[in-house]
């Protein structure tokens, strides 16, 4: 049931019926249906581990209460790290074991020491990445003193399994999500119409650029032996263009639909492709993981290696972006992506300008030279390591790399599907068009039309939606993030 | 502004190159634009140097507000 489909769009409305005209009264009931609500939202999907998420929920909920309550320092640690165990030990044992068991084995095999090691057929409890990193924040927060723990069992766990961002964030912190479950939220209809505008754009992100995106990118990635250089550096742009569409586009959905809600959850994207350095592209990208791996991981690293100086620094960036890498899944090519975006930031930290955030220039329609070569030159360095991030092994990576280096990048790019390939970069073209006028708001279409008659704006929307019946590709694939 | 907050807001239009600041017990990084992860680390060992101080990780995170810091820098300096 993923938000692009009929089955979403029927249980959604049924939802929001019962949940702004049967509940509206009742604080205690909506919040209760939140929580049903997302239970078979996720078991509609995957029932199987839908006791995993309760129990997880259950033992964070009380940890929660009882590292606020001990007045003992041993007896809190204690407890935080039985909350650090569970979170981190689950997510190391479903997502990493397999990598990590076989790794162990292969290094031993450079030796010419043969490990009988045995690998689990485990499968990805959904969503697990993204709730875990829900709790594990909870009980940080609460032992450094900044939140302090609810004590309604429902909203805790409708933090933790709230629907609109369970299998795909934006990771919300409980700062920001358990103070507007325990107050009564207003039914606006300014608010509810922008929230349907967001959805509308993140539809078309989703079904128009994303998904027609694939099957080009699919082909290009499956057959880079039998293609051209030229073919391939237009695959690898593809798939920015799909990577970007597809999360940004869930990201404006899951917003959206919280947002009709009455729930203002947390900002995902800030048009990364935008972005003046490497520095600035991370401000910008899957900002509710970035910011969090920086609350808990950089800072507290960078505090511990501020002896060091810029080279204490250095291994601090390094370490938080192989993090980012691996939290993405057990595989090399993400070790190396976190690697190299460690690398990208180094001329910025010889040169002392982290922390210098980009100025806000004026909102004209054409980019400024230094502003357009500042994001091509950012944009190649993300395309570059995209490939890996694409690639299923190093060495389907490294092949890939070394294709690209020949003669062939001079000959023609378009041999698979021309006329698609045509449109299809139309599209993503158009996306970023929109997006480069509209960068200052919330998201892409926000105040487009927003003064216009009403006619016209309509007929904006209506083209949109014309769009959207003509484009949308027939694939249906579920999103890229929900195998993270 | 008593003495260790006017020192502190030297401090900052320095690592920030913002002239700009002007810091009360109140403030956050959330008011200022350029205060983020990477210059708090800066801040940190700024401040750290300016009143020969040091402080350790759980405090310099446990720290709402610049007020906070400045309590934390009185506790060091009398101490």
């Amino acid at each position: 049931m993923v938000f692009n489909s009929i089955p979403f769009a029927v249980f959604f409305a049924g939802f929001f019926v019962l949940y702004w005209f049967v509940f509206k009264q009742n604080l205690k009931l909506q919040n209760l249906l939140i929580l049903i609500g997302s239970y078979a939202f996720y078991c509609w999907w995957d029932w199987r581990f839908l006791a995993l998420l309760i129990g997880s929920s259950l033992l964070n909920y009380y940890l929660g209460i009882f590292i606020a309550k001990s007045t003992i320092a041993k007896q809190r640690r204690l407890l935080l790290i039985a909350g650090m165990l569970q979170g981190i030990g689950g997510l190391l044992f479903f997502k990493y074991y397999n990598f990590f068991i076989g790794s162990f084995a292969e290094l031993f095999s450079i030796f010419n020491v043969r490990l009988d090691v045995r690998t689990l057929q485990l499968i990805l409890p959904l969503g697990i990445s993204f709730y875990t990193f829900r709790t594990l924040s909870y009980l940080l927060d609460i032992d450094k003193g900044k939140i302090k723990p609810t004590t309604d069992w429902v909203v805790f766990f409708s933090y933790v399994a709230f629907f609109p961002s369970l299998f795909s964030g934006p990771i919300d912190r409980a700062k920001l999500l358990i103070p507007q479950l325990e107050k009564k939220r207003a039914f606006e209809y300014a608010g509810m119409t922008d929230a349907l505008r967001q959805i509308l754009w993140g539809l078309f992100k989703k079904i128009v650029v994303a998904d027609n995106c694939t099957a080009i990118t699919n082909q290009v990635f499956d057959n880079y032996l039998q293609l051209p250089a030229s073919a391939l550096v237009l695959g690898a742009l593809f798939y920015c263009i799909q990577l970007y569409a597809d999360f940004s586009g869930y990201s404006d959905m899951a917003i959206g639909f919280a947002r009709l809600l009455g729930f203002d959850i947390t900002k995902n994207f800030n048009y990364p492709f935008f972005a003046q350095n490497i520095a600035d592209f991370w401000r910008r990208w899957h900002m509710s993981l970035t910011s969090w791996v920086t609350d808990y991981v950089f800072t507290p690293l960078s505090i511990s290696f501020r002896d060091y100086g810029k080279v204490g620094l250095f291994f601090a960036i390094l370490f938080n972006m192989v993090i980012v890498g691996l939290w993405h899944g057990a595989n090399w090519t993400y070790v190396l992506f976190g690697v190299l975006h460690g690398c990208y930031f180094i001329p910025m930290i010889i040169k002392g300008t982290m922390n210098k955030r980009v100025k806000k220039t004026k909102a004209t329609l054409i980019p400024s030279f230094t502003e357009f070569r500042n994001m091509a030159a950012t944009f190649l360095l993300i395309m570059l390591t995209n490939i890996l991030f694409r690639a299923d092994s190093i060495t389907h990576a490294v092949d890939y790399y070394k294709h690209i280096v020949s003669r062939s990048i001079f000959s023609n790019p378009l041999v698979i599907e021309k006329t698609n390939t045509v449109i299809f970069l139309g599209f993503g073209f158009f996306m970023f068009f929109i997006e480069w006028i509209g960068r200052d708001q919330e998201y892409g279409i926000a105040a487009i039309g927003i003064k216009w008659p009403r006619i016209f704006r309509w007929s904006f929307y209506s083209f949109i939606i014309f769009l959207m019946a003509m484009f949308m590709s027939t694939s249906g694939s579920a999103f890229l993030y929900f195998k993270f | 502004m008593s003495d260790i907050l006017k020192q502190v807001n030297a401090i900052f239009t320095d690592v920030l190159d913002n002239e700009a600041i002007v810091l009360t017990n109140e403030t956050t990084a959330g008011d200022i634009d350029e205060w983020d992860s990477l210059s708090h680390i800066q801040l940190v060992v700024t401040i750290e140097k300016h009143f020969k101080i040091r402080f350790t990780s759980k405090e310099i995170q446990s720290w709402n507000n610049v007020g906070e810091m400045v309590n934390s820098i009185a506790g060091k300096i009398q101490g």
